[in-house]
């Protein structure tokens, strides 16, 4: 089923594949933080307004994903903020989310040392996105 | 009264500066990585305080390169690669992560056994990580190693 990008559609679909996913549940064995992506807005890429994706994520499990405002997903404890076109970069594979982040593409705030440790789920995660299918709003 | 003052002082000093107004964002997630590593593990702060050594880590994928340069309980990070590095390490993005993510053994040297320690032990043999000044200084890198491990 292709879901518009980013919606609440979206996020339900991506909790299904990282619930599915036996590599992200080995990964993030012990990891018990939350995690908000704030996408921000793109008005000329029909993206008006930014928007916040809250994944509640446990033990290599995610117990749920909700998309709100930005302001909600920069309550969690890790925060990933970038622009729509880098996060649609990230889900279509031309952009790897590691180097994005030492190229300062995505902006991480929360503890380093804990989201290195998790490298291999956070690619993993990304993986995740990339098996979603979806309606891009700059392509429809 | 006097001592607790100092004491205090000592303890909120900067233990990473960075020598460019404008910090690259690797730049700042290094120097990150290493300060809040050294500032929550105990083990690790013997290393830092005796670590002198310049040493330069250059990501090849991104093109990007930054320059630590120790100074015995404090670290400078420079945008890019700057001269008289005493090592210098060239390699992609993912690998650096795994260099951060080698577990550390009984005698504090790193774990080339497990899968990550194999990963960059393989990489190293078929030349994706390059490092050069290792054979003299082999040492300094384990102690940077264990300075910026996570594990």
């Amino acid at each position: 089923m292709v879901v518009k990008a980013f919606s609440s559609e979206w996020a339900s679909e991506f909790k299904d594949e990282v619930n599915k996913s036996s590599v992200y549940e080995q990964a993030a064995k012990g990891w018990k933080w939350t995690v908000g992506l704030v996408v921000e807005a793109e008005p000329d890429k029909h993206f008006p307004d930014a928007r916040g994706i809250v994944m509640d994520l446990y033990e290599g499990k995610a117990r749920n994903v909700t998309v709100g405002t930005a302001a909600d997903a920069q309550k969690c404890d890790f925060v990933i903020t970038a622009p729509y076109t880098r996060w649609k970069e990230v889900a279509t594979k031309q952009l790897d989310a590691t180097k994005g982040m030492l190229q300062g593409k995505l902006k991480l705030k929360g503890d380093l040392p804990t989201i290195v440790r998790y490298t291999k789920a956070s690619q993993e995660m990304t993986e995740c996105t990339t098996r979603v299918p979806v309606e891009w709003p700059d392509e429809s | 009264m006097a001592r607790r003052k100092l004491k205090s002082a000592e303890d909120e000093r900067p233990l990473v500066e960075y020598a460019d107004q404008e910090p690259s964002a690797f730049s700042s997630m290094l120097g990150g990585l290493i300060e809040a590593n050294v500032k929550g593990r105990e083990e690790k702060q013997g290393d830092f305080e005796n670590l002198v050594a310049r040493v330069g880590i250059f990501v090849t994928d991104i093109d990007e390169g930054v320059t630590l340069d120790f100074k015995g309980g404090k670290l400078v990070v420079h945008n890019g690669l700057k001269p008289r590095r005493t090592i210098t390490i060239r390699t992609d993005a993912e690998t650096v992560m795994n260099l951060s993510n080698l577990k550390i053994g009984p005698l504090g040297l790193p774990i080339y056994v497990d899968e990550v320690g194999r990963g960059v032990a393989l990489k190293l043999l078929r030349g994706s990580l390059k490092i050069d000044g290792l054979l003299p200084n082999l040492l300094t890198l384990n102690a940077v190693t264990r300075v910026f491990s996570v594990q």
